[in-house]
């Protein structure tokens, strides 16, 4: 166990990668072999169809269209990079959510609700706030810090039950969700915030846009012409590092995760568990709200108000791309990416094959499994790296036991 | 030597066993005699468990061989085990927690007819065994819902019902009280007599030199050497076991007690369980420069008290004053200021598992201005922090400061708590039992290291269940019993029977101190 260098497999950092590299690729073959099948038993396919299918969804993001033959072509595709980007902003925030609410012990299945409440708040006030007399950046400023605040404060209720009552916050987060999503249904039903210009757009509430309210591109349009994409992905990644700042860096961050570890002894060294357990949700919360109001910002999305039945799937999809981390802020960033280019995927898939965009639906959902199972994966790697280890050592003159702590059967715990 | 071989039931020939970076076994003999009680004595990690596995069939070795009876064995899973007799209590016990006593019992050797269960059968028959050993159970009850004690004689009773004549105990006196440590010392040399074979695994020589007749001593993996109890002696083992002499005598100068640090007034903590109170009314003060000591059997209200001193529970009434501030309702981390508290469960509340070691040492003292600049943490004066506490106190692990907590043995996971709380130099130390579990040589440390805290002049709090410990080491002993201290002694002028009947609640003393 002390051979160090010798093998990667035995850093924790590495099999956590690989487990969730495999649990992607996984995901993918999946994918591909549905598609084969799809493709071979429906005559207007054919195999050649499954091909084009199967290669969309390993290179889907660097399609660039059909040739003038009907063939596909691939290369570097600006629009579906920015497209990528634009669709992560929030999925990078709700994944580090989730990633926060686990390293501090806890399940925030909340991040729907936090985030559908931080859509209200934003828009509320990005709509509300009068730009003829705030400045607009101002307006940005203000709806942006609302939703935080909203998220915020969804995540602190399931925070106060578990710590005063003991109530465990799977359930109270699930309540939450629905609570929430009634209740900004109620909020927008008779506003005025319904959009009512664009007669085909009933069901939807005016775009940020509509008040001047936008998030800037900050140049990014150059980069990525025709895209969706803005500054708040930097913004997103700019949170994710404060993110990671906080939790390994800061007393604050240690105490979240002394707490989330093992409560009782956080408690032991007088550091206040309750008051943890309440904030390490509000921030959950922040982040949840934070991803909404990015999202909403754009000034090209549309929310659809009437969410009494449905939750959204940003809220859900955080915890696959928190999973798919191990909950390290940073690499929330990348699975973040990684599940919006799914998105890209499907789209490719339905604007250039006979395939729809559900066939991403079938990976995404393999990959919230495999990512479940992602620690059995990195517990066989461990294994597998021990035994090569041990094969490497019938060579090597063997180390002479330092501590009892390598022998675990023999300790002699009281 | 023929005859010998006769005379042995099982035989443990030349056994190697290897784990990656490590030989537990390193060509180990044990021979067990029939209707003997054998003792493997050794340190933390000396290779005994091991050894007891590979017997039971949950390790094979890479080398040597098993004769029962002077045939040759092959053991490859406890079903084989089971198959020659051979039946094991585990030092943690493998109950289903949910299911009866007699179902545990039954469970794997059901007697079944037609595919439909006779417990009728079953049940007389443990009844007949819980009747003729006094190993006294309550077979309709949840194992879930019963004492560890009781547990234990679960797990007897098990080897029991599967007739089998040899009986490994692996560390079975650890969770017990006193008491049931009597009681089953008295079993197991009963089942000698009736001709079963006993292998006795332990480190505490006490209990070794009460009821084995033969010991072998394992060092680092090594067989030291098979020994007759009865021409040994304590020092000699433990100078075995260790391999270099050991102070078995706590060594300490009288006590020379100055202020008063802690004073409590009637301090009153209800019980979580109960409507009784845990902690009823208690009173008593620590002064600078001694070491007093809560005697008394398990559950007898130490635990709470401890909480209601340090916080960790809520008091109902009564007055903790310490260094002259009031801190009845002070918040825990107000009263760490002038505390260090050594937790009983040194996993639950001693240490963050999870952590690493660094992150461990700094667990109360992170806030610090040494550790910390804005709230960032200086992770510099942490690690070298904790390297100073690793090497003043011998805190022995894989790898150093970053080790996880989780994979360090249990005398380094206690020695690293030690160090943490001893470093922070507060006026008073609650230690308890600080020595649980732990073997001769790490005692012997922490022992040392409480009496040279009290010469400092800090007040030292020990709260104890072995009556050895509270004997050497407090300068005075406080017995409580149900919930009550009901005697003050001198440990220089009492005698351990004494304190025995204290403790059972035999005896009382007034609150004028005068026995009644």
């Amino acid at each position: 166990m002390k051979h160090k260098g010798s093998n990667l497999l035995e850093k924790d950092g590495t099999r956590a990668v690989l487990a969730s590299l495999i649990s992607i690729l996984i995901g993918l073959v999946v994918g591909a072999v549905i598609i084969l099948i799809v493709g071979l038993s429906d005559p207007e396919l054919g195999l050649s169809g499954a091909w084009d299918g199967i290669r969309l969804v390993f290179g889907g993001l660097f399609s660039t269209g059909r040739s003038a033959s009907g063939t596909l072509t691939f290369g570097f595709n600006p629009t579906n990079v920015g497209n990528m980007l634009f669709r992560a902003t929030p999925l990078i925030l709700t994944g580090l959510s989730v990633a926060v609410a686990f390293k501090t012990g806890l399940f925030n299945i909340g991040a729907p609700g936090q985030y559908l409440m931080g859509t209200a708040a934003t828009l509320m006030l990005a709509l509300g706030i009068p730009s003829k007399s705030v400045p607009a950046g101002l307006i940005w400023i203000i709806a942006f810090l609302g939703g935080i605040l909203a998220g915020a404060i969804w995540g602190c209720i399931p925070g106060l039950v578990k710590a005063f009552l003991n109530i465990n916050e799977v359930l109270a987060c699930i309540m939450t969700n629905w609570i929430a999503a009634n209740l900004v249904t109620w909020m927008f039903d008779g506003s005025k915030y319904r959009n009512l210009v664009e007669n085909t757009k009933s069901g939807y509430i005016y775009k940020t846009s509509f008040n001047g309210v936008q998030t800037p591109k900050l140049g990014l349009d150059k980069i990525f012409p025709n895209s969706q994409v803005n500054g708040g992905i930097l913004v997103a990644i700019l949170i994710a590092v404060l993110v990671y700042v906080l939790m390994s860096k800061t007393t604050l961050g240690y105490e979240l995760k002394a707490c989330g570890a093992n409560r009782h002894a956080a408690r032991y060294a007088g550091i206040n568990d309750k008051r943890n357990i309440v904030l390490s949700m509000a921030i959950a919360g922040a982040l949840s709200g934070a991803a909404a109001s990015l999202y909403y910002l754009a000034g090209n999305t549309e929310f659809f108000w009437s969410t009494y039945q449905s939750l959204p799937a940003t809220g859900f999809n955080g915890i696959p791309v928190a999973l798919l981390a191990a909950s390290n802020p940073i690499a929330v960033i990348f699975t973040g990416c990684f599940m919006s280019m799914l998105d890209i995927v499907g789209l490719q898939m339905t604007n250039l094959t006979a395939y729809n965009e559900y066939i991403t639906d079938v990976i995404i959902a393999v990959i919230v499994y495999l990512s479940a199972f992602s620690l059995v994966i990195k517990m066989a790697l461990g294994k597998w790296g021990k035994r090569k280890a041990a094969a490497e050592k019938e060579t090597a003159p063997v180390v002479p036991p330092d501590t009892g702590a390598a022998d675990g059967k023999g300790g002699d715990e009281g | 030597m023929k005859l010998m071989d006769t005379q042995n039931i099982i035989e443990m020939l030349h056994i190697t066993k290897e784990f990656p970076g490590i030989i537990a076994n390193d060509d180990i003999t044990l021979q067990l005699r029939r209707g003997e009680i054998h003792a493997l004595l050794g340190e933390n990690g000396a290779g005994k468990s091991t050894l007891m596995s590979v017997l039971f069939g949950l390790y094979q070795p890479e080398a040597g061989e098993i004769k029962k009876n002077g045939e040759v064995v092959k053991i490859h899973d406890p079903n084989d085990a089971t198959a020659l007799g051979i039946g094991m209590v585990h030092q943690h016990f493998k109950l289903i927690d949910v299911f009866t006593v007699l179902d545990n019992i039954i469970l794997g050797a059901e007697t079944t007819k037609m595919g439909f269960l006779q417990k009728k059968e079953a049940r007389k028959k443990v009844e007949a065994l819980s009747e003729k050993y006094g190993l006294k159970v309550d077979l309709d009850a949840k194992v879930e819902d019963i004492t560890v004690g009781m547990q234990q004689r679960v797990e007897i009773l098990k080897m029991l019902y599967r007739d089998n004549e040899i009986l490994i105990f692996d560390e079975p006196t650890a969770v017990l009280t006193p008491q049931e440590i009597d009681e089953l010392m008295a079993t197991m040399k009963e089942f000698a007599k009736e001709g079963k074979s006993i292998l006795f695994i332990s480190h505490k020589l006490n209990e070794i030199m009460a009821v084995a007749d033969r010991v072998t001593v394992l060092r680092k993996g090594k067989c030291i050497g098979t020994v007759e109890t009865k021409e040994t002696d304590k020092q000699s083992l433990s100078n075995m076991m260790v391999g270099r002499p050991v102070q078995l005598e706590v060594v300490k100068t009288p006590a020379k007690p100055t202020d008063v640090v802690l004073e409590v007034e009637g301090l009153t903590v209800p019980s979580k369980g109960h409507k009784r109170n845990a902690v009823n009314d208690v009173s008593f003060t620590v002064r600078a420069g001694e070491i007093v000591c809560i005697a008394g059997i398990d559950g007898n209200g130490q635990s709470e008290l401890v909480y209601g001193l340090t916080g960790l529970e809520k008091c109902s009434g009564g007055k903790v004053t310490l260094c002259g501030h009031d801190i009845s309702h002070a918040s825990i981390r107000r009263r760490g200021g002038n505390m260090s508290h050594i937790p009983e469960d040194r996993h639950k509340h001693g240490l963050v598992l999870d952590f690493t070691l660094e992150q461990n040492m700094v667990l109360q003292r992170f806030r610090e201005p040494s550790f910390q600049h804005l709230h960032f943490i200086k992770q510099g004066a942490v690690r070298e922090y904790a390297e100073k506490l690793i090497e003043q106190y011998d805190v022995r692990s894989g790898q150093g400061p970053i080790t996880v907590a989780r994979s360090m043995s249990g005398g380094n996971q206690q020695k690293a708590i030690i160090a943490r709380e001893v470093d922070r130099e507060k006026p008073l130390i609650v230690a308890v039992q600080p020595t649980r579990g732990l073997d001769v040589g790490a005692i012997e440390y922490i022992h040392s290291q409480l009496v040279a805290e009290r010469d400092k002049g800090r007040a030292v709090l020990l709260v104890s269940l072995e009556l050895d410990e509270v004997m050497s080491l407090s300068d005075r002993i406080l017995v409580m019993y149900e919930g009550e201290i009901v005697g003050e002694l001198d440990p220089k002028a009492t005698t351990v029977q004494e304190l025995g009947l204290y403790m059972a609640g035999a005896k009382r003393m007034t609150k004028e101190g005068d026995p009644a």
